[in-house]
């Protein structure tokens, strides 16, 4: 099989991987670059679990090509915050229980990133619109809603203020 | 919540593994990589009903793939579940078939170095298939010259034929139901249907199998389970069980999806035997799909009731669709029959169940075991009944229950107990106050094109299947706890955590009876060599049996604390308290009254090893030898469009009785997830099938099954939960389950607030707008003609 060597910034580091041209970049963020931190719900676009921010942007990696991801920068869990710097969105899911087995986790955390680099200060049906795209089954939502809501409330310096509005 | 008789338990902590789920280092058996690991692919049958013809590998083989046939698999019969004991076990099945029972049954399984090899050689295999004839109703199935799926089966060690496809059937009867109902002033009859709903754990089920230089081999599986694996592992491949590790791994979700040990293990094992390499295979959602889904049922259902609301008698019919294998339809029968008669009290009761092969994928449990499914019914009968004899619902159920002092079926007619903690008349009447179920109204009054209604459900689930005989289910778990020589202490349970704080639990009742802080107490990551026996996470047992088995090996560590510790402080160990210092970070053994008489837990088992007293460790197999009920009560508002037939749960309010709750937030946690997976279980999910082909209509897609998203999760204006106040004398810490219970009453709650609504009585789960609508025009036919 013909493979393409690609150059894609996951987390802030260049890293070379050689794909084949249908290869999908969650098969390469997880079996090439062994980014397990994406996890894979279902392959088909339907969960969520596997939702990386490309340049910017979130998006299914297991629709996306890994050859489009070629000179790009990815964004997965890890990037988001590590356990010595977490993420105000991290500390929040585990203080508000809204992990349960855990598996939506590192799709619903990365939408809801992107979520509030695009939207500081959203409301409860733009967090449910924003994390759409991300099947949980354990929690039933409320919990993650919460959670987000309480992370961009951090965000913004405290409960229900924000200065730069 | 915080409940001042306790340190920990009770508290809201931050769970320990939190932190690794949420920075992404928690790994899954899907992410079990492996040096020199092969990629497995399953060839999976496209007709429902079939002969193998003919099995051709060598287009696989000449690229490298290593292929099993079922020609080269153990010929074992065997049930994926193994709770039972042997003789109630039913084995109808291969690790391959030798006949294809249902689409999407694995054939021939390939192992090759890339995931893209293994596509390619699964292409490359050549499998004839003879079709037969199939069927899909469990009716028809039942008819005579209807096709047979299996000829016999083995029950225990006996052969036993199979007629008319019914994999079994139970009985049970107290009193005389005929007369019972001949005493009732009023008798109703309905009948009632809940869907194959799919389990849908978001992580599909995997499995990573490692051959040891020994002849072993390790492996990593989803799994409730991790003995029940290893064993029959063991069994199926005649390796001795001190050869085999079955590794305790983070699950994606369950709800009874890895109750048993999947077909996919067994799969994964004899590859990766033959290749001798570790192989991989992971299902893909399809394959998932086609894997397990939830019991449906198909219910009869007959009450007689006097006219002050008493029952006289109750008669449960059911016929259940397992699909093409047999994997725990004898206890799940058992169970239907308890759920039955231990919701409401019955002079005189009969039970009927029957269990019946079909064309589809095999049923097993999911949350609730045939709970959600008798409960549904019967609390849809309730309303009627109410509505009959125009009583209030609530006060019908609170005049009929079984509580306090009763005998409540666990597990079926053989697992009886004594109900000795009951919260369901606070749940009742706080719960009614808090939906403001005086809003209510008659739904002859209502107009409109939207409207709302209220309803109740009401309901239970068992802890655990203890019992003090041993009876047909197995019950133990064996739990070891060790203190450290720094005051920290390890517990290695087999107890495994689906999500909702098991193991979290058992953490908090091991600090709690050392006086050590949560912090420093570790659930070790274990495996079957590790760890004594434990049943399976199943059952909603978790905290109330393998806590229990915790608690148990903590108290043993304790007198062994306490003694080592009067040694060196010179006091009466009986005289002796723990306690921690949060501040210290350690826990301390004193004697009230005397602060010279004090040392650290650390000190005492430094000095312990330093003087060659010995280790401060305990292993204890635990069993319960009770089951009690957990309550549960949902009251749901809903609103329903009367031009769409579209159902909007616009409030509800979940409480359980849990007896001491140890996770408060967790627990409100399990109350709203099962809260929505039973609204999805009444109003969304079912796994439909293309009649000609046998296929699931929903073609193994998520977004065609439908489950909700945070968007179209019913956006509840509204959600509250709460405990109620109890003490369960058997459990530990005086707790019982949450689990399961946190579904059952909801199909219940949400049908019974769509009558509230619209006055017509919905008995088809999913309530789909087709439905509704159908059962409002023919409402409004019936109206019509009356006139
Ligand atoms: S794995 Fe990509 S959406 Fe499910
Ligand atoms: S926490 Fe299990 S799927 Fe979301």
């Amino acid at each position: 099989m013909t493979t393409y060597p690609i150059d894609i910034k996951v987390n802030g580091e260049w890293k070379q991987a050689e794909v084949t041209a249908r290869e999908t970049l969650l098969d390469a963020l997880r079996n090439r670059l062994r980014a397990f931190e994406v996890k894979d719900g279902c392959s088909q676009g339907d969960c969520g679990a596997c939702t990386v921010i490309l340049a910017g942007r979130p998006v299914n990696a297991c629709l996306t090509l890994a050859v489009q991801a070629n000179g790009k920068e990815v964004t997965t869990l890890k990037g988001v915050g590590t356990s010595e710097q977490p993420d105000p969105l991290q500390k929040s899911f585990v203080e508000h229980g809204a992990i349960q087995c855990g598996f939506c986790t590192p799709g619903v955390v990365v939408s809801a990133k992107a979520l509030l680099e695009a939207n500081p200060c959203p409301n409860r049906e733009e967090i449910r619109e924003g994390i759409s795209g991300n099947l949980c089954r354990c929690t039933g939502y409320t919990q993650i809603v919460e959670a987000i809501e309480d992370a961009a409330a951090q965000g913004r310096g405290g409960v229900g203020e924000r200065e730069d509005a | 919540m915080n409940d001042d008789r306790f340190d920990v338990i009770g508290r809201v902590t931050r769970r320990q593994d939190g932190h690794a789920m949420v920075t992404g280092r928690q790994l899954y058996s899907s992410d079990i990589s492996l040096p020199n690991m092969l990629q497995a692919r399953v060839l999976r049958s496209p007709y429902p009903h079939a002969r193998i013809a003919a099995i051709d590998t060598s287009g696989a083989e000449r690229l490298g793939a290593v292929c099993v046939t079922p020609e080269d698999v153990p010929r074992v019969k065997y049930n994926e579940r193994q709770v039972s004991v042997p003789a109630k076990t039913y084995r109808d099945r291969t690790v391959l078939p030798d006949k294809i029972r249902h689409v999407g049954q694995g054939v021939v399984a390939v192992a090759a170095r890339t995931e893209a090899l293994a596509d390619k050689a699964l292409d490359a295999l050549d499998v004839g298939f003879e079709s037969l004839p199939a069927v899909f109703d469990p009716h028809e199935a039942m008819r005579d010259g209807a096709p047979q799926l299996h000829d016999a089966v083995m029950l225990g060690e006996t052969v036993l034929p199979i007629e008319r496809n019914i994999a079994c059937s139970r009985e049970a009867v107290e009193g005389d139901v005929a007369r019972g109902l001949e005493e009732a002033d009023l008798v109703v009859e309905n009948e009632f249907t809940t869907g194959r709903a799919y389990h849908g754990q978001l992580e599909s089920k995997a499995v990573v199998c490692r051959p040891e230089a020994d002849g072993g081999i390790t492996v990593w599986a989803t799994t409730q389970s991790i003995h029940n694996t290893r064993q029959l592992l063991g069994i199926l491949f005649d390796i001795p069980l001190s050869k085999i590790n079955v590794q305790r791994v983070p699950i994606g979700g369950s709800f009874g999806s890895s109750i048993q040990m999947n077909s996919s293990v067994a799969i994964c094992v004899a590859l990766a035997l033959k290749a001798q390499k570790p192989v991989k295979l992971v299902l893909t959602r399809e394959e998932d799909m086609y894997d397990h889904c939830k019991y449906p049922s198909n219910i009869h259902l007959t009450y007689g009731v006097k006219r002050d609301g008493t029952l006289t008698a109750g008669h449960l019919k059911t016929v259940v669709d397992i699909g093409g294998h047999n994997i725990q339809a004898y206890p799940l029968l058992g169970c239907m029959a308890g759920w039955f008669v231990s919701l409401y009290r019955l002079p005189h009761l009969k039970f009927e169940g029957t269990a019946v092969y079909t064309n589809k994928a095999p049923a097993c449990a999911m949350q609730g075991y045939g709970n959600p499914q008798v409960t549904f019914a019967v609390e849809s009968m309730m309303d009627t009944i109410a509505e009959a004899l125009d009583i209030d619902p609530i006060d019908l159920r609170l005049k009929n229950y079984v509580g306090l002092g009763e005998t409540f079926w666990g597990q079926g007619p053989t697992v009886r107990s004594v109900i000795r903690s009951c919260g369901v008349e606070e749940m009742l009447l706080k719960g009614r106050a808090m939906v403001g179920w005086e809003r209510r109204g008659s739904p002859a009054r209502k107009t409109g094109r939207f409207r709302r209604g209220i309803g109740v459900g009401r309901g239970f689930h068992t802890s655990g299947t203890g019992a003090p005989t041993p009876g047909e289910v197995i019950d133990y778990s064996t739990a070891m706890v060790k203190i450290n020589e720094d005051g920290s202490v390890d517990c290695l349970t087999a107890l495994m955590c689906h999500g909702g704080g098991t193991l979290e639990a058992g953490a908090k009742m091991v600090a709690e009876e050392l006086g050590v802080p949560l912090d420093r107490v570790g659930i070790s990551p274990s495996n079957t060599r590790s760890t004594g026996y434990d049943v399976c996470t199943h059952a909603t047992r978790g905290v109330y049996c393998g806590g229990a088995s915790l608690l148990r090996a903590a108290q043993d560590v304790k007198k062994i604390l306490l003694d080592f510790a009067s040694r060196i402080i010179d006091v009466n160990p009986e005289a002796l308290k723990v306690q921690p210092d949060t501040s210290r970070g350690q826990g301390f053994v004193f004697l009230p009254g005397a602060p010279a008489k004090r040392i650290s837990v650390a000190e005492v088992a430094k000095t312990a090893q330093i003087k060659g007293w010995g280790s401060i460790i305990a292993v204890v197999s635990h069993r319960q030898v009770n089951c009690p009920p957990c309550f549960v009560v949902n009251f749901v508002e809903v609103e329903v469009d009367t031009a769409t037939g579209q159902i909007r749960p616009v409030r509800a309010v979940a409480a359980v009785d849990a007896g001491t709750v140890i996770n408060p937030d967790l627990a409100a946690g399990q109350l709203e997830g099962g809260l929505c997976r039973g609204i999805g279980l009444a109003l969304l999910e079912d796994t439909t099938y293309k009649p000609d082909s046998g296929e699931l209509t929903c073609g193994g897609y998520l977004t065609d099954y439908k489950i909700y998203t945070a968007q179209d999760m019913p956006s509840l204006e509204d959600l509250s939960t709460f405990f109620a106040d109890t003490y369960e004398p058997s459990g530990p810490f005086g707790a019982k389950g949450v689990g399961e219970a946190a579904n059952n009453a909801t199909a219940g709650a949400v049908a019974n607030a769509i009558y509230n609504a619209v006055g017509v009585r919905l008995t088809e789960a999913p309530i789909t707008p087709e439905r509704v609508l159908s059962a409002l025009t023919r409402e409004a036919e019936q109206l019509q003609q009356g006139r």
